[in-house]
């Protein structure tokens, strides 16, 4: 067992080092969440705009980094280690797939959480805009229990990612379209009201749901139902992710694709 | 009795790819038609097969990274398909060539990676990567990063890598490959005191002098099936009457050829004319005899450019893989 | 007549390997996911963003922005993929070493990607009408076409001076993403021009789009070609500076190149 958690550290430690000298992590999360908020609190602070919504102007940015960070860099990571040619070896240790992988994820959500820092500097700093109602601890449950639904996300894609190389692109390619159906800049009860159905099945919505609503005194507050819906879901992946990892390792046994092709 | 090291019966993969996006094709390749093969702990193995012959298959097989279609394959008596991870544990690997490494981390982080995924207890791993670094000749330069690396230490740190869990049984896939004439020599030193110190080694190779040098015992494998196995004399027997006397003569009658042709041990004559001179390549079993014989037979014939050479593993390696091309 | 021959040559040689390039990432599903879910889905978020801010009877104004700026998206990354290819592959020295003439060969490299601007900007348009209900009907659409055509020429010519910057750093793909985020930003296609801080206008106006993205908006409400001349002889003029400054900087590095100064090139 120690040699276990010895073995999902030492994935974690390595997956910081080579996070720290690659350019795209800076990208992934500090570039682009800066981007974004610029872009988001721009819009939302437009002239007649209701001051309530720049929350999510605030926020929005550091969402999306934290996500990305969570999930595209683990895609990102397996896709070099592809090109690396050490997903194979990894995969032919006496480690567990998963457990590697555990310390990996985990170290894309440290990381991936620091997005949090520029972004809200610069809603600060550049447009005075501030959280003026936050309730502090059901905002900090509302983000561990974010946290906890990004871990089964990114936990369930990765090996998905090291089999299906374009189940990544596509991914990749519909990266805005998860910041829609999530709600990180602005409500899902503002999209159309079939996509808030496949909104609904993705746990991130729900934790999202309870963080802005923590933000403010208006509107609904039923944290437990959302936190429960978040954490169910998030449960319900890695369910699926049990299956896919098994899925992963005879299939990867079978065709030989770890390889680069 | 003990198991033997690596065995593999019948074993046959076939590999299944699909084509195209709209009309899907399956398109299937077959890589190993039924190898059977046997290999004594301790022994230094080559397998010898040009480009495509299959030789990566087997030893993906073997290492557990790939699951056969039929026929079995069992690593120290472990069943390579239903047994990975107790298999895992107990062998090495190395894939030829440049890639495996993590280019930005130092060597000794790349090595302690490895050696916490292979579950080595730390006080054991310390003791170990700081005798491998020292044996491959990596001391005083691991903590630079991977990618500073020559091609030759990269290929040492490969090898670093395939020993931290002092495997029984160590896999090489084509280590040698892209490293220079000397890098090469070096790597093939410390695999013959690999197996000198009990360590069975699998080698797979397309270079017949390499096989030749170090292996004990060498299979020939073409197009997914064993050709021919045995030590590299015997294998070189394969080509007995390749042995070639070549020279060059000016004017040489034709009865001077049949007696030529009626030494014993020659197998062929063959005189191509090369403007004034004729040049002669006389194949046979022992060239030295032949080279004796010269005097008698031509002789008051003027030769030049006299050579010859002993039947040589390329000789049979290029017999065995040209044959029905 | 030799040296047209080989300068043709060179430019069908050069031409060919960045269709051979682009395909090879454009495989079918490649094409799906970047060259339309992705805009698909940046026109979804931005427009959401725009109706939460402003209401659903804005919506077009962030329809239309986010279309029109797909140009840069061949133009940008188009570009600059284009030249990490030729380090990639190593065909960078052949080029350098023929004989051709620079400029078609620098030029060269735009081609495929301004043609392939155009076909991502009517996917995009396309979305906005079938979505958003963009009407077109008293819009003026040979104007509107034109606008099209010119900002994938411009956002390529940024594009070419950015490909050139490409070839001394290793990681052009990332140049490429801020590139074309700074103009999602800067160039009026979320919110006017007029909101940014001056210094940044001054930025705004010195790059391709900013203009274009104007005239367009005012084609699609039916202005006529003389009420947006002005705005689009300028989109013109800045493509030409920041190309011109491209092939400018594409010289100097090759020269410093030869003197065997300039290793990452290669
Ligand atoms: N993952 C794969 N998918 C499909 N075909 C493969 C795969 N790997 C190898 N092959 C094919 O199997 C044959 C044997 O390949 P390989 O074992 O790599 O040969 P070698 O290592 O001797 O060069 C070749 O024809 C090769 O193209
Ligand atoms: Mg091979």
């Amino acid at each position: 067992m120690s040699t276990l958690i010895r073995a999902a550290f030492s994935a974690f430690r390595v997956s910081m080092r080579l996070r720290v000298v690659s350019p795209y992590a800076y990208l992934n999360w500090l570039v682009f969440p800066l981007l974004f908020t610029t872009v988001g609190l721009y819009v939302l602070s437009r002239p007649g705009a209701p001051v309530s919504h720049l929350a999510y102007g605030v926020l929005g940015g550091g969402l999306i980094g934290y996500w990305t960070v969570a999930y595209l860099d683990g895609g990102n990571g397996i896709q070099d280690e592809r090109w690396n040619g050490t997903l194979e070896q990894i995969f032919a240790v006496p480690t567990p797939l998963v457990v590697i992988l555990f310390g990996k994820v985990t170290g894309s959500l440290l990381f991936g959480i620091l997005s949090f820092i520029p972004t809200v500097a610069l809603a600060y700093f550049g447009f005075h805009a501030l959280l003026p109602h936050v309730d502090a601890l059901r905002f900090a449950i509302s983000l561990g229990v974010l946290s906890f639904s990004f871990f089964a996300i990114a936990l369930t894609l990765t090996p998905l990612f090291a089999l299906w190389r374009w189940a990544f692109q596509m991914l990749n390619g519909f990266e805005l379209g998860v910041y829609v159906l999530c709600g990180f800049m602005f409500p899902v009860a503002i999209i159309a009201p079939w996509a808030q159905g496949i909104a609904d099945t993705l746990a991130p919505t729900w934790a999202i749901r309870a963080i802005y609503a923590a933000t403010t005194t208006e509107g609904a507050h039923d944290y437990f139902t959302w936190w429960l819906a978040a954490i169910a879901l998030s449960l319900g992946y890695l369910v699926g992710a049990y299956f896919l990892y098994r899925l992963v390792e005879k299939h990867a046994r079978m065709s030989g694709d770890l390889a680069l092709a | 009795m003990e198991s033997a090291a690596i065995e593999a019966r019948a074993l046959r993969k076939t590999y299944v790819t699909t084509r195209g996006v709209l009309r899907r094709t399956r398109v299937e390749r077959i890589a190993l038609r039924g190898v059977d093969l046997a290999i004594r702990r301790g022994e230094l193995f080559g397998l010898l097969g040009p480009n495509g012959a299959g030789k990566t298959t087997m030893v993906k097989i073997f290492t557990t990274l790939l699951l056969p279609s039929s026929g079995s394959a069992a690593i120290l008596g472990l069943d390579a398909v239903k047994d990975p991870w107790a298999i895992r544990k107990r062998i090495g690997f190395v894939f030829g060539g440049e890639r495996g490494l993590y280019w930005r981390l130092s060597g000794l982080d790349n090595l302690r990676y490895f050696a916490d995924l292979y579950r080595i207890p730390p006080q054991i791993s310390r003791r170990r990567i700081a005798e491998l670094l020292d044996r491959l000749g990596l001391a005083g330069r691991e903590r630079d990063k991977v990618e500073h690396y020559s091609r030759g230490m990269k290929q040492r740190l490969h090898l670093a890598r395939g020993l931290l869990n002092d495997p029984e049984v160590l896999f090489l896939d084509e280590p040698t490959i892209g490293l220079d004439p000397v890098g090469a020599r070096e790597l093939r030193l410390i695999v013959r005191e690999l197996a000198d110190t009990g360590t069975t080694i699998f080698l797979t190779t397309h270079y017949m002098f390499e096989a030749d040098a170090i292996c004990d015992r060498i299979a020939v494998i073409k197009n997914g099936s064993i050709v021919a196995e045995g030590t590299p004399s015997s294998i070189k027997g394969v080509v007995e009457n390749q042995g070639v006397v070549e020279f060059e003569v000016v004017g040489m009658p034709a009865d001077r050829l049949v007696g030529l042709r009626g030494l014993p041990g020659v197998s062929s004559v063959v005189v191509s004319e090369h403007d004034l001179a004729q040049v002669v390549t006389v194949q046979c079993a022992r060239p030295a005899d032949v080279m004796t014989q010269l005097g008698m037979v031509l002789g008051g014939l003027t030769l030049s450019k006299v050579s010859s050479r002993e039947p040589t593993l390329e000789d049979a390696y290029v017999q065995l893989i040209g044959e029905s091309l | 007549m030799n040296r047209v021959a080989a300068e043709a040559a060179v430019f069908a040689r050069s031409t060919y390997l960045q269709y051979v390039a682009l395909f090879q990432w454009a495989t079918v599903r490649g094409y799906v996911a970047y060259k339309i879910l992705l805009p698909v889905t940046q026109i979804l978020f931005f427009v959401e963003l725009g109706v939460y801010a402003a209401g659903r009877q804005n919506a077009l104004y962030f329809a239309l922005g986010n279309a029109l700026q797909l140009t840069a998206n061949a133009g940008i990354f188009g570009v600059i993929a284009t030249v990490a290819n030729e380090r990639q592959f190593g065909t960078l020295p052949i080029l350098l070493g023929s004989p051709a003439n620079r400029l078609v060969t620098f030029l060269s490299r735009a081609i495929v990607n301004v043609i392939d601007g155009i076909a991502t900007v009517v996917v995009g348009l396309l979305v906005t009408v079938v979505l958003f209900g963009l009407d077109l009907h008293h819009g003026n659409l040979p104007l509107l076409g034109l606008c099209v055509i010119v900002m994938s020429l411009t956002t390529a010519g940024l594009g070419l001076m950015f490909g050139s910057i490409g070839l001394v750093t290793r990681d052009a793909i990332i140049i490429a993403n801020i590139v074309y985020y700074v103009l999602l930003i800067v160039c009026g296609i979320n919110f006017p021009v007029s909101r940014l801080p001056g210094a940044v206008q001054l930025i705004s106006y010195s790059l391709p789009l900013t203009r274009g993205v104007q005239a367009a908006r005012e084609a699609a409400e039916g202005a006529s070609l003389q009420q947006v001349a002005g705005l689009l002889g300028g989109e013109v003029l800045v493509g030409l500076v920041w190309a011109f400054g491209g092939y400018l900087l594409f010289r100097v590095l090759e020269s410093y190149a030869r003197r065997g100064g300039l290793q990452e090139a290669y």
